[in-house]
């Protein structure tokens, strides 16, 4: 579901949460890295070693929740900005998030913000505590904010200006004919011109090229090569490695004759 | 005519880590660099890298090209040329440069290192050419090279990294983006950027890509539409968005033409984006003084391109015959670099894509 | 021909009676244009602008900042079209923004094929849109 959504499932987001006994003596990071992608910054920025040395740059991060006291460090690090630190002892009835936030404008301290849960839907406001900001923190701004510990792993990011959400209407819409889209803008070919020459036998880009200029124009064939190689082999049922290529001459821009012509050697040196 | 050790042909995350380790290995390099600043896309990555220590993980992308330039400067060996364009090679080993965007001068290295990077590739579909419709990095240099918001309401097409990563970026510079497309079931890129975006309240549709794209002279409409497991569109499932920008990152497409004009055997492998040079694991092509480095060689990440910058530094130090005692170490530590930068489960693809391009060892 | 009342565009053809989900935004539109578009205060970045400068666009002035494309300025003053394409003469801006397309080539000082997207504005340039695949 994640790879389709970009949000993580209840389930997913249980297996990143510390246990509720750990969530019940204070501060702690929860790490949302759900993939194993290239990255290890997180693994050396705890100066406590919270966070598990890593065997494979792949690895995904592991906490040890004992070691970790939800300082903010690791936070400004995570390129993925996918650490938040929550606080469910912070008050009686209030949990803090702590969490990064790469927006202006940047809320004040007791201003009232939107809070939103993964998926951007306000479900419940929420007051700032705290913003903090400086050289040292990669301009990766802080915010803590404190809100009702039931939503404590609802909430993951702010709004600090109010929109109006975006609506949907029905309407029908009908579209121009005969646009099949440009492939060159050099020489203003469509694809249906394209396929065209293909279908009638047209089948290699240096019979394109005289037919049509295709890749004859100022770009050298950059925009439109990789689009019409797939065209033909689609056509022609022929990987793409197996078509025969162009020839690629000088030069790969466009300059002016007139420079060409008054070219003058500047001596050997 | 200038004759010099070593040609780099472009000074983003690859060249430039190439310049700086052929530089240290004492070769003399020109460095060229079509744009009127170096660093190439790394200068409008505003995230944090993702990656290890070695490829500045948990730096922003601008700071690491000011980083490595840094490094560069203290090399007087090393000369970096910018408005400079690697225009053409010919049969004699000579090249043809544009530089300072207005003379034109012949070059004649020794060992040429090939990191031009990659072009965004494009869709065809009704519309397409509507201004409104651009592709993600060009959204991208808009916005963080030259501060221009570039829109009121953005559809991405296409969640893979650079789509997702955009999409924040966007966000970042208070753009409304009303929706993530991907014909793909599944999202490409890293789920944490994806839940990055989720929780800010913006859509993802996968199995879904554009229609058709409208508007009187300037975007103003995207129509998306649900695809079948043949990748074909389902009538009856069009949503109409109201947008400005409709964003296009489909892919990246390696830029070889100058690999070609030198005669480096290429191969179309799908999975590193299009035709790329065959290369030995350290990044010698088929010409036996040109190297590769970077998206060129095929598409993966910046920290990716960066070790192999150094790695094809290293390999066309030692075709100079400039070898340093520690050659073996570094080489080995690249090659290391590399294997565990492409080990999870976002290297598969790549390994199998190598495995077409790699040849000998 | 039917007209869609609500984004005034003409359409030839009915594509198919099923009326479908139409998603937009409450917010009302800004019109963004000029130093409004350019980003003040944003998380990561801050842009140091150059030196005020000021060109023409078919005519009509337009200002900028020294270090911007020709395209990023225009794009600033809220000019999307660059061009007509060369064949069927549609409206085009840019599409790559670094140089590798031709989509934004435009007119510059009198030279055509000029990509304004890597092309830095200088004071007093004479900009205009290309209209087919320029002259020499």
């Amino acid at each position: 579901m994640l790879e389709k959504t970009g949000v993580p499932t209840q389930s997913e987001i249980e297996s990143v949460f510390p246990s509720d006994e750990r969530l019940s003596k204070g501060p702690v990071a929860v790490i949302e890295c759900f993939q194993s992608i290239p990255c290890d910054p997180c693994a050396t920025a705890c100066p406590r070693g919270a966070i598990l040395p890593f065997a494979d740059i792949n690895d995904r991060p592991v906490i040890d929740n004992d070691k970790c006291n939800g300082c903010i460090l690791c936070m400004t690090k995570c390129p993925g900005l996918a650490i938040m630190v929550v606080d469910i002892t912070w008050s009686q009835d209030r949990a803090l998030i702590k969490m990064p936030y790469e927006f202006r404008p940047l809320p004040d301290v007791g201003q009232t913000v939107q809070a939103l849960d993964r998926e951007g839907t306000v479900v419940a406001e929420a007051e700032v505590i705290r913003v903090q900001y400086n050289k040292s923190m990669n301009k990766v701004p802080i915010v803590s904010i404190a809100v009702d510990k039931q939503l404590v792993k609802t909430i993951r990011n702010i709004r600090t200006i109010c929109d109006t959400p975006t609506t949907a209407t029905h309407t029908a819409i009908q579209e121009e004919a005969q646009d099949t889209g440009i492939v060159c803008r050099c020489n203003d070919l469509q694809l249906a011109e394209i396929r065209a020459l293909i279908a009638k036998g047209y089948t290699t880009i240096a019979e394109l090229k005289q037919m049509a200029r295709l890749g004859m124009g100022p770009c050298q064939g950059r925009n439109c090569l990789p689009v019409v190689v797939n065209e033909l082999s689609r056509a022609l049922g022929v990987p793409v490695a197996e078509l025969p290529v162009g020839s690629f001459r000088p030069m790969v821009k466009s300059i002016y004759l007139g420079d060409l012509a008054g070219y003058e050697e500047q001596g050997e040196n | 005519m200038i004759h010099i050790d070593l040609l780099i042909v472009g000074a983003g995350p690859a060249g430039l880590m190439a310049a700086k380790e052929a530089g240290t290995a004492g070769a003399n390099v020109l460095l060229l660099e079509r744009s009127h600043v170096p660093g190439g896309q790394l200068v409008k990555q505003t995230h944090m890298f993702f990656g290890s220590e070695e490829q500045y993980a948990s730096y922003r992308g601008f700071d690491i090209s000011e980083i490595l330039l840094d490094e560069i400067k203290k090399l007087p060996n090393v000369k970096l040329a910018l408005n400079a364009t690697a225009l053409a090679v010919y049969d004699d080993g000579i090249w043809a440069a544009e530089m300072d965007g207005a003379s034109y001068t012949k070059i004649l290295p020794k060992a040429v290192i090939i990191a031009t990077g990659a072009g965004e590739k494009s869709l065809a579909f009704p519309g397409n050419d509507l201004p409104g419709v651009y592709g993600a990095g060009a959204v991208q240099t808009l916005m963080n090279q030259y501060g221009i918001k570039p829109a009121n309401r953005v559809v991405m097409l296409g969640a893979g990294n650079i789509g997702l990563i955009v999409s924040y970026q966007l966000l970042q510079a208070g753009v409304e983006v009303l929706a993530v497309c991907d014909g793909s079931p599944r999202i490409g890129g890293y789920l944490v950027h994806a839940a990055k975006l989720r929780r800010m309240g913006v859509p993802i549709l996968t199995s879904h890509s554009v229609k058709q794209a409208a508007g009187q002279g300037r975007l103003e409409t995207v129509v998306l539409w649900e695809l079948d497991k043949a990748w074909q569109g389902i009538p009856g499932t069009e949503k109409v968005y109201r947008a400005d920008v409709l964003c296009v990152a489909v892919g990246l497409s390696p830029l070889s033409e100058l690999l070609r004009q030198a005669g480096c055997e290429m191969v179309y492998v799908n999975t590193l984006g299009g035709y790329v040079p065959y290369r030995d694991s350290f990044l010698a092509t088929s010409r036996e003084n040109i190297f590769v480095a970077g998206d060129v060689a095929g598409i993966e990440e910046a920290s990716s391109a960066m070790v192999e910058g150094r790695l094809a530094g290293l390999s066309a130090a030692k075709f100079l015959g400039l070898s340093t005692p520690d050659f073996n170490a570094k080489r080995n530590d690249c090659m290391t670099q590399l294997e565990s930068l492409r080990s999870g489960h976002a290297g598969e693809r790549i390994l199998s894509g190598l495995a077409q391009a790699v040849i000998g060892s | 021909m039917a007209i869609d009342e609500k984004s005034h565009i003409l359409f030839t053809k009915p594509l198919h009676q099923t009326p479908m989900i139409y998603y937009h935004s409450t917010n009302t539109d800004i019109n963004l244009k000029g130093d409004y578009m350019r980003i003040s205060a944003h998380p990561i970045l801050d842009f140091e602008r150059g030196t005020q400068v000021s060109f023409t666009f078919d005519g009509v002035q337009v200002s900028a900042y020294t270090g911007e494309t020709i395209a990023a300025a225009l794009y600033a003053a809220g000019y999307r079209t660059l061009a007509n394409s060369p064949v069927r003469h549609r409206p085009r801006g840019f599409f790559c923004a670094i140089g590798n397309c031709s989509s934004c080539m435009m007119v510059v000082n009198g030279n055509a094929n000029v990509k304004t997207c890597i092309e830095l504005v200088q004071d007093g340039m004479i900009v205009e849109t290309q209209r087919g695949k320029g002259t020499l």
